[in-house]
């Protein structure tokens, strides 16, 4: 991965968050560890919140007019940390200014418009990526290294299990609501989605998923997933993604994958060591590379030099809108969904 | 014999495959050094050549009895209590009724019948008789998870509402009839005892990954239970692992997530692992799933009450193994008929 030098005079690329809620922190400390980009400014619809962001920033500009933050000569790029169902029209109006985007998942809540946005940044010539941070995760990574590897042959059957509980505020939280969301099919569901289509390396071709609002019966999101995807050459991923297990504090990430070859497994305990104590048992996570730094580096390279191979593609960016969709499609009818409807009338 | 020991006869000595004979590799033994049970008798399967064959050459090593000429002979024997069943699944149906019907408690090897219709026909005779139809269904003994059983119906994890569950065997004879229904009775059987809710709704998908023949080695099941539990299932035959016996198990467990806790069932333990020049290996004491499936056996007739499980209970696993694969040709979920709530 080329990194860029303090030598070779390239000043870093000038970068404005949008949305400065509670992931916007991580893309913030990122920058902060990048030498190829900086934070140039802060955006928000909510004058309180980006005014304090940009101070937390070492005071950087804010402003709450995204089209005067665009209009800078020295935001070359944008990331954008807003509610999902603003995805698209702000993608639209970055590609317009003709400014590169990292947009935080899902690019937006819907096939067309996920199609609409990529297009768009075609016509521009600008760089547009999906921030599906799992992808760049150790764990993630160490699992598509080995199936890369050929450790497992050709991988036929996948399982990957998110499981937590409540992290969500109150009723008040955007996320709940599945006309801001898109519903958690879309909101999370898109993480496993997308991971195990990228480490199956196969195109997905129905979903069957069942939901189930755990928490509270008067949820209208379901706060725990369960999803089958069938893949074109027969391979099967079963993916559960929560936030309804009980303790609140589960926090579990499990792992199988069997392939003509072989299984391989990251076994629910055996990532990270137990720690107990008075207050009970928990887990301490293993020391690892930061995702939002490793998936922002490969958004810098993709600007560097838009012809290489992509870490993560915009048609993955579609392809996981379009699985979330099928997701929540298929949990309201209890049927499978092809991806072939979801798609219909947009090009792959 | 003593007080309270039964009398055996194995008949039959086939199963899902060319190399499946569990009468002589699992019950055999476990009736051996089982206290309450001795070994009487062995015949073959009527009409079966091979299996009659293959009685008379047990009969001679174990010093038994010649095979009696027919079944219905067999079955007069006074000293046989017990009849344990490993009968060609094609022949098996008939032969349990048979026992049944001579009034002599039975042992089923496992799919009890390959449709539900024929469950359902084996079950309306073992009600009839008040003899114990007992299903291997085996698995559901494993110390693992015979505890957690008692944790769940203890309320351990609060409500349960979802259980996720891998039956994954590395190695060993592929059977012609498919692994769906080779091995789906152990899973299943598992998640209805941990649950106790029966299946409402079933949608499957069916694949051939590691076996050249047409029959499926991969079957994932998508189960919707009573009170809106749902469990998914993976049931399939990889290939050899250095690390497993060929045809054991290279991943067993179950996770229950209920409104209070989560329980994770890893049936590969308890084990003391052992790790030298060749693949590491796992051994442990005590009773294994056949002994305490044969305790039940006896504790069942003893008491002179319906074993658990039941032939009921096999029926319902045929009708959630018959529904998936309908579902897996149609690629739609089925819906199981809800007309058997009494059987339960
Ligand atoms: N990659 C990950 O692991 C990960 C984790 C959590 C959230 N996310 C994604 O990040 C995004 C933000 O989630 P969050 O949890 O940080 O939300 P948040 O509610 O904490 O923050 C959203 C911020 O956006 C601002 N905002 C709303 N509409 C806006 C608009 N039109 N223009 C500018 N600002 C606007 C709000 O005032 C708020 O400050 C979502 O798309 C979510 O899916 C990703």
């Amino acid at each position: 991965m080329a990194r860029h030098s303090v030598i070779d005079g390239t000043a870093p690329l000038g970068v404005v968050i949008v949305g400065a809620g509670f992931i916007a922190d991580h893309h913030g400390a990122a920058l902060r560890a990048s030498s190829r980009a900086r934070l140039a400014g802060i955006v928000d619809v909510d004058a309180g919140r980006a005014s304090a962001a940009a101070t937390a920033a070492g005071g950087v500009p804010w402003t709450t007019d995204l089209a005067a933050a665009l209009a800078r000569p020295d935001v070359g790029a944008a990331i954008v940390c807003t509610p999902n169902v603003t995805h698209e029209p702000i993608a639209l109006q970055i590609a317009a200014a003709g400014k590169h985007l990292l947009m935080e998942k899902p690019l937006t809540i819907t096939a067309p418009s996920a199609r609409a946005v990529v297009d768009a940044f075609d016509a521009a010539g600008t760089v547009v990526m999906a921030a599906h941070t799992h992808r760049f995760y150790d764990y993630a990574r160490a699992v598509d290294d080995a199936i890369a590897g050929g450790a497992v042959g050709r991988p036929v059957f996948a399982r990957l299990a998110l499981l937590g509980g409540w992290i969500w505020p109150d009723w008040r939280a955007w996320v709940l609501d599945p006309a801001k969301s898109g519903g958690h099919a879309l909101h999370n569901g898109v993480h496993l989605l997308d991971l195990v289509s990228w480490w199956l390396r196969d195109e997905p071709v129905s979903v069957y998923a069942r939901g189930r609002a755990q928490t509270a019966a008067e949820l209208r999101i379901h706060d725990y997933l369960e999803m089958h995807v069938e893949y074109a050459r027969g391979a099967d991923a079963v993916c559960e993604m929560s936030r309804g297990h009980r303790p609140s504090t589960l926090d579990r990430r499990d792992v199988l994958i069997a392939g003509t070859e072989g299984v391989l497994q990251l076994p629910a305990d055996g990532w990270g060591s137990t720690v107990v104590t008075e207050s009970g048992t928990s887990l301490l996570h293993p020391q690892a590379a930061n995702g939002f730094a490793v998936q922002l580096d490969a958004w810098l390279d993709a600007i560097a030099d838009p012809r290489a191979e992509r870490a993560m593609t915009p048609a993955d960016a579609v392809r996981a809108v379009a699985l979330g969709v099928a997701t929540e499609l298929s949990i309201e009818r209890g049927e499978p969904v092809t991806l072939d409807e979801v798609m219909e009338g947009v090009r792959r | 014999m003593s007080e309270g020991t039964l009398g055996v006869l194995l008949l039959g000595f086939a199963g899902l495959g060319p190399d499946q004979d569990h009468q002589q590799d699992m019950y055999l033994p476990a009736f051996g050094t089982h206290d309450g049970f001795e070994v009487v008798a062995a015949a073959g399967t009527p009409g079966d050549a091979a299996d009659q064959a293959a009685a008379e050459r047990l009969a001679g090593k174990l010093g038994l009895p010649a095979p009696a000429a027919d079944l219905d002979a067999a079955l007069a024997d006074p000293a046989v209590d017990v009849v344990s069943v490993c009968a060609p699944p094609e022949r098996r149906v008939d032969a349990v009724i048979a026992a049944l019907r001579a009034g002599k408690h039975v042992l089923v090897d496992k799919p009890l019948a390959l449709t539900a219709a024929d469950a359902a026909r084996v079950a309306a005779v073992a009600a009839e008789s008040g003899t114990v139809c007992l299903p291997a269904h085996h698995q559901r003994f494993h110390p693992m998870i015979a505890a957690a059983r008692g944790a769940v119906a203890g309320g351990k994890v609060g409500l349960p509402w979802n259980v996720q569950a891998d039956f994954l065997v590395a190695g060993g004879t592929p059977s012609p009839a498919g692994e769906l229904a080779n091995f789906a009775v152990y899973p299943v059987d598992v998640v209805l005892a941990l649950t106790g809710l029966r299946v409402r709704r079933v949608y499957a998908r069916l694949s051939t990954y590691w076996t050249d023949g047409g029959a499926d080695d991969f079957a994932l099941l998508f189960l919707t239970h009573e009170n809106g539990l749902t469990s998914t299932i993976s049931i399939g035959r990889t290939r050899e692992l250095a690390d497993t016996r060929p045809a054991g198990l290279a991943v067993h467990r179950y996770r229950v997530s209920g409104s209070h806790g989560v329980l994770d069932i890893d049936a590969s333990r308890p084990a003391v692992v052992l790790r030298r020049a060749e693949a590491s290996s796992q051994t442990w004491h005590g009773a294994g799933t056949v002994d305490r499936l044969l305790d039940e056996l006896h504790a069942a007739v003893s008491a002179g009450r319906p074993s658990s499980p039941s032939a009921a209970d096999a029926v319902h696993i045929a009708e959630i193994v018959d529904a998936a694969r309908t579902s897996g040709v149609s690629g739609h979920p089925v819906d199981l008929r809800s007309d058997q709530e009494g059987s339960r």
